[in-house]
C-alpha cells in the first residue's frame, strides 16, 4: 500500500528516536488503517508511549516520518495536529483537576485562543456523559472523582471530539470487572461507528476482546504486527511478554 | 587604551559574576529550587565582612570566615526551614519562588535598617588602582579577584568530580534513586548544595566590598545576574552559568564604550532576551522541552 | 476629611486594578510577571501624551494606553512563553529593569527623571473631568470595568481555557489548544487593562515619573495578589487594602522612626508573603490552595 492509500489513516514509515545514548525506537514501521483497533502490546518500556509521543507531536523523530492520510506530519505542534483529528489519552490521565466533569468535556471543544466562540454542542456533551455513567457527577471536580470516574472522564473528553484516530495509553488498567466491561463496550461502539483506536495495554483481556490487529513492541523494535490469535500463539513473544512478568 | 580598560575590568566583573552565577546554578540545578534569596546570601556575606573587618577592625581571614559562616549558615536554614516546609506539602515551582523572594525582601530591608541605604566601602591596601600603563588603571585586588575565582572554581570541579559527595549531587539532579546509594538522603543533599552554592557567593561579595563597595539593594542586581546567567549558560550546566557570568560582565563593561553607564545593566538583559529568542537552552543547556 | 478619603479611595481603585490584572495572568495562567509595573507606566505615559499632544479625549488616551501596553507585552509573550515559566519570570524581569531605564532617560517622552507635569485633564462627552468626586467615579467606573472584563473572559471558554493550561499543559495541547498564542493573549489582556489603570492614575495626578514604576512597585502588586489570594474575584482586593492600609497602621506603632517606614512595610509583607507560602499558599482569600491555582 502507498502512503496515500485511503484505508491507511495513519503510517509510521522508519521511525526512530534517540534519547542520548539511549535508542528507544529503531525503525518502526507501521500501519493503523482505518476503522480498525490496533493493540500495540509490549513489555514495560518497550516504547510504546514514545511512539504515542511522536505521533502527536509531543517528541519529534530521530528518523523517519509519520504519514497522516498520505501527508508527512513532519514538525508539526501537537496542537495542531490534535486539531486534524488525532485524539490521545495519556497513562497517567492528566485531567483537568480543578474544573468539574463538565469543564473538563467542554473545554476540550473549545478553541481558547479566540476570545469568542461557535456554540458548543450541549447535546452532545450530555450525551457522552450519560454514556460513561458521568452525567449525575458533571458538577464534581476532577480531582475528587473515584478512579473509574477518572477513567471514564479521560475516554470521555475523547468520545466528545470529532476525531478520527484514537490513541489510548493503558485506558483501562486498574478496573473493576463491571466497568471493565462497560469500557469494551464504549470502545466497540465507537470503532463500529468508524473511529480508529490504537490501543497501548497489558490487559490481555481487553487484547483479545477487542484487536482486530497487534502489534508486538519489545525494546524500541517492532517484532510482529497482525492478526492478534497468530501472534498471541507464538511461544517467543510469549516468552518475551511473560518473562518480562516475572 | 579605554577598550583595554574596559576588557580588564570586565574580566574582573565577570570573575566575581562567575562566581555567584555558579552558587544559583549549582543550587538551581540539583534542588529545581528559584533561589531567589541568593541575592540576600550575597548581601549578608557582604555586609558581615564589612561590619567585622572595617567597623570592627578584625583581621581580614577571620572576617571573611565568618562572612562565609554566615552566608553558609543562611542558605542551610532557609532551605531546612522554610523551602522543605514547603516541599512537603506541594511542590509547585511557583510557592518557593514567592517565599524566596519575601526572604530576599525582608533580609534586604534588616540590612537597610543596620547600616543605611548607602554605599559602604572596605578600604584595603590592594584597592588603590595602579596605572600599569599610561592610561589603563588596575587595582591589584582585580588580579586577586580573578584568581579567587579561578581557586574557587578549581576546588568545585575537584569536590564535583572526584568525592562521592559531589558525584551525589550530579545524581541528585539526574536521578533521586542513586542518591541514597551514596548513603544520603535527598534533603541531606539539598543542604550541602545550599552549603556549597551559598558559600561560593562569598569571594564574591568581599571582592565587590573591597573595589566597587556593597548597598543593601544590590541583591536585584545580584539575583538578575544569576538568573541571567544560568539561563544563558544554559539551565543544569554550571560551567555554562560560570562562563556566562564571566561573558555578562565583560558585556557590562565593554558596552560602556558605546553607551551610557545607566544602560550598562540594560545590556545584561538584551544578551538575555536574545538567548531566549533564538537559544533557550543557552549556550551548554540541554535542549529545553515546549 | 472628605477629600483626604477621596483621594485613598480614588488610589486603592487604581492599586485594586493592578492587583486584579496581575492575578488574571498569575493566579489563572500560573504565569509570573515582574514587569506589570511597567505596563502601568506605560499606559500612564502614553495617555498623559496623547492628552498633551493630540487629544484630551478620554477615549482616546485610554486606547492609545491599552493598544502600547498590549503590544509591548506581545513582545515579551512571544518569545518568552514558547519555553518554560521560569524564562517568564526571567524576561520579565528583564522588561522592568530596561523600562525603569527608558522611563528615566527617553525625556522626550517621558520627560525623563523629571517627569511629565501639567498633564491636562481628560474630556468625556465634552465635559472636562477635574474635581475629585469626578475623579473618584472615573475611578470606580474604571474597577468596574476590569472586574467585568476579566470575570466575563474566566467564566467563559477562555478562562477554561487558562485553568486547562494550568493543570496540564500537554492534555491541553492534546485536545487541540494553541498554548502559547492563548498565554500570549492573557498577558496581553492583562497588560492593557493594567494601562487603563495607568492613564487614571496620569489623569489624577495629573504628574507622572518613574518613580511610580520601579522594580519595589512590581513586587508589592505581587505581593497583593498572593496574599490577598491568587486565582480568586476578590483576593487581589483586599491584597490591595490590606497592603494600602499597612503603612497607615504602622504609623500606630510608637517604637517605629517614621523614616523607616518604608523599609519596615517591605519587610511586613515580604515576611507575610514567606508565611503565607508555608501555610496557605493559597493567601487570605484561597485558603489551602496552591499559589497559583484557582
Amino acid at each position: 500500500m502507498s502512503a496515500a492509500d485511503p484505508a491507511v489513516l495513519l503510517r509510521l514509515s522508519g521511525l526512530s528516536k534517540r534519547f542520548g545514548g539511549l535508542q528507544a525506537i529503531s525503525d518502526v514501521s507501521l500501519d493503523l488503517p482505518a476503522g480498525l483497533i490496533t493493540t500495540l502490546v509490549g513489555p514495560n518500556g518497550a516504547g510504546k508511549t514514545t511512539l504515542f509521543n511522536m505521533i502527536t507531536g509531543h517528541l519529534a523523530p530521530t528518523a523517519g516520518t509519520v504519514y497522516w492520510l498520505g501527508k508527512p506530519l513532519a514538525g508539526l505542534a501537537p496542537w495542531r495536529i490534535a486539531r486534524r483529528g488525532v485524539a490521545r489519552s495519556f497513562q497517567d490521565l492528566r485531567l483537568f483537576t480543578h474544573m468539574s466533569v463538565l469543564q473538563n468535556v467542554t473545554t476540550v471543544l473549545e478553541r481558547g485562543s479566540w476570545l469568542w466562540q461557535r456554540p458548543i454542542d450541549r447535546g452532545r456533551i450530555e450525551a457522552v456523559l450519560r454514556e460513561t455513567g458521568l452525567w449525575d457527577k458533571r458538577d464534581e471536580r476532577a480531582a475528587d472523582l473515584a478512579y473509574a470516574e477518572r477513567k471514564f472522564l479521560s475516554l470521555a473528553r475523547i468520545m466528545v471530539r470529532d476525531a478520527t484516530l484514537w490513541l489510548l495509553d493503558e485506558p483501562a488498567s486498574g478496573l473493576d470487572p463491571r466497568s471493565f466491561e462497560r469500557f469494551v463496550a464504549l470502545l466497540r461502539d465507537y470503532a463500529a461507528r468508524g473511529v480508529t483506536i490504537c490501543i497501548i495495554e497489558h490487559n490481555l483481556d481487553l487484547v483479545t476482546q477487542l484487536s482486530d490487529r497487534l502489534a508486538f513492541l519489545d525494546q524500541g523494535k517492532l517484532l510482529a504486527c497482525g492478526d492478534p490469535a497468530v501472534i498471541l500463539k507464538d511461544p517467543q513473544l510469549a516468552a518475551i511478554y511473560f518473562g518480562e512478568r516475572a | 587604551m579605554l577598550f583595554i580598560q574596559l576588557f580588564v575590568n570586565g574580566i574582573q566583573t565577570g570573575a566575581l559574576y562567575a562566581l555567584i552565577a555558579a552558587g544559583f546554578s549549582l543550587i538551581f540545578g540539583t534542588t529545581r529550587v528559584f533561589h531567589v534569596a541568593h541575592g540576600a546570601t550575597f548581601t549578608l556575606a557582604g555586609f558581615v565582612f564589612y561590619e567585622l573587618y572595617t567597623v570592627l577592625a578584625w583581621a581580614w581571614p577571620l572576617a571573611a570566615l565568618a562572612a562565609g559562616a554566615a552566608a553558609a549558615l543562611f542558605g542551610m536554614l532557609v532551605d531546612r526551614y522554610v523551602y522543605a516546609a514547603i516541599q512537603r506539602h506541594e511542590a509547585a515551582f511557583f510557592t518557593v519562588f514567592v517565599a524566596s523572594f519575601g526572604i530576599a525582601i525582608v533580609v534586604q530591608n534588616l540590612i537597610t535598617i543596620g547600616f543605611g541605604r548607602g554605599l559602604v566601602t572596605v578600604p584595603t591596601p590592594l584597592s588603590k588602582s595602579v596605572e600599569l600603563l599610561p592610561g589603563l588603571y588596575v587595582a591589584p585586588m582585580a588580579a586577586v579577584a580573578v584568581l579567587c575565582a579561578a581557586l574557587a572554581f578549581g576546588v568545585l570541579q575537584w569536590l564535583l568530580t572526584r568525592t562521592s559527595l559531589g558525584l551525589a549531587l550530579r545524581a541528585l539532579g539526574e536521578n533521586l534513586a542513586l542518591v541514597r546509594v551514596y548513603g544520603l538522603t535527598p534533603r541531606r543533599l539539598s543542604q550541602y548544595v545550599f552549603l556549597i552554592g551559598s558559600l561560593l557567593a562569598v569571594p564574591a561579595a568581599i571582592l565587590t566590598a573591597a573595589t566597587s563597595g556593597l548597598n543593601p539593594a544590590m541583591g536585584h542586581h545580584v539575583m538578575l545576574i544569576s538568573i541571567a546567567a544560568t539561563i544563558v549558560g544554559g539551565v543544569g550546566s554550571l560551567r555554562g552559568a560560570a562562563v556566562a557570568g564571566l561573558l555578562l560582565g565583560m558585556a557590562e563593561n565593554l558596552s560602556l564604550a558605546w553607551i551610557d553607564p545607566q544602560w550598562s545593566e540594560a545590556v545584561t538583559f538584551v544578551v538575555l532576551f536574545l538567548f531566549i529568542l533564538f537559544r533557550p537552552g543557552g549556550v551548554f543547556g540541554r535542549a529545553v522541552a515546549s | 476629611m472628605l477629600a483626604y478619603l477621596q483621594n485613598i479611595a480614588v488610589l486603592f481603585c487604581v492599586n485594586a486594578m493592578l492587583a486584579v490584572t496581575l492575578n488574571f495572568i498569575m493566579g489563572y495562567a500560573g504565569i509570573f510577571s515582574l514587569a506589570h509595573a511597567i505596563f502601568f507606566g506605560v499606559g500612564a505615559y502614553t495617555a498623559a501624551n496623547i492628552a498633551m499632544h493630540f487629544s484630551d479625549s478620554l477615549f482616546w488616551c485610554v486606547a492609545g494606553a491599552m493598544l502600547a501596553a498590549a503590544v509591548l507585552s506581545m513582545a515579551l509573550a512571544l518569545p518568552a512563553l514558547r519555553v518554560r515559566g521560569e524564562y517568564f519570570v526571567a524576561a520579565s524581569l528583564g522588561l522592568q529593569v530596561i523600562g525603569v531605564t527608558v522611563f528615566s532617560e527617553w525625556k522626550g517622552v517621558t520627560g525623563g527623571l523629571g517627569g511629565l507635569v501639567g498633564i491636562p485633564p481628560p474630556t468625556l462627552f465634552g465635559h472636562a473631568l477635574t474635581t475629585p468626586g469626578e475623579f473618584l467615579a472615573l475611578a470606580v467606573a474604571g474597577l468596574a470595568a476590569v472586574l467585568l472584563v476579566t470575570t466575563a473572559l474566566l467564566r467563559g471558554s477562555f478562562g477554561r481555557s487558562l485553568m486547562a493550561i494550568r493543570d496540564s499543559e500537554s492534555a491541553a495541547q492534546a485536545a487541540g489548544k494553541w498554548v502559547a498564542a492563548i498565554k500570549t493573549l492573557s498577558v496581553a489582556v492583562s497588560a492593557g487593562l493594567a494601562a487603563v489603570a495607568g492613564a487614571i492614575y496620569a489623569f489624577y495626578m495629573s504628574f507622572v515619573n518613574v518613580e511610580g514604576f520601579m522594580l519595589e512597585t512590581s513586587i508589592l502588586l505581587m505581593a497583593m495578589v498572593i496574599i490577598g489570594g491568587t486565582g480568586t474575584v476578590f483576593g487581589p482586593i483586599i491584597g490591595a487594602a490590606l497592603l494600602m492600609l499597612l503603612p497607615a497602621a504602622l504609623t500606630y506603632l510608637p517604637f517605629l522612626p517614621p523614616a523607616e517606614l518604608g523599609t519596615v512595610q517591605q519587610i511586613v509583607y515580604g515576611a507575610i508573603m514567606v508565611l503565607l507560602m508555608m501555610y496557605r499558599p493559597g493567601g487570605l482569600v484561597g485558603g489551602r490552595r496552591k499559589a497559583g491555582q484557582a
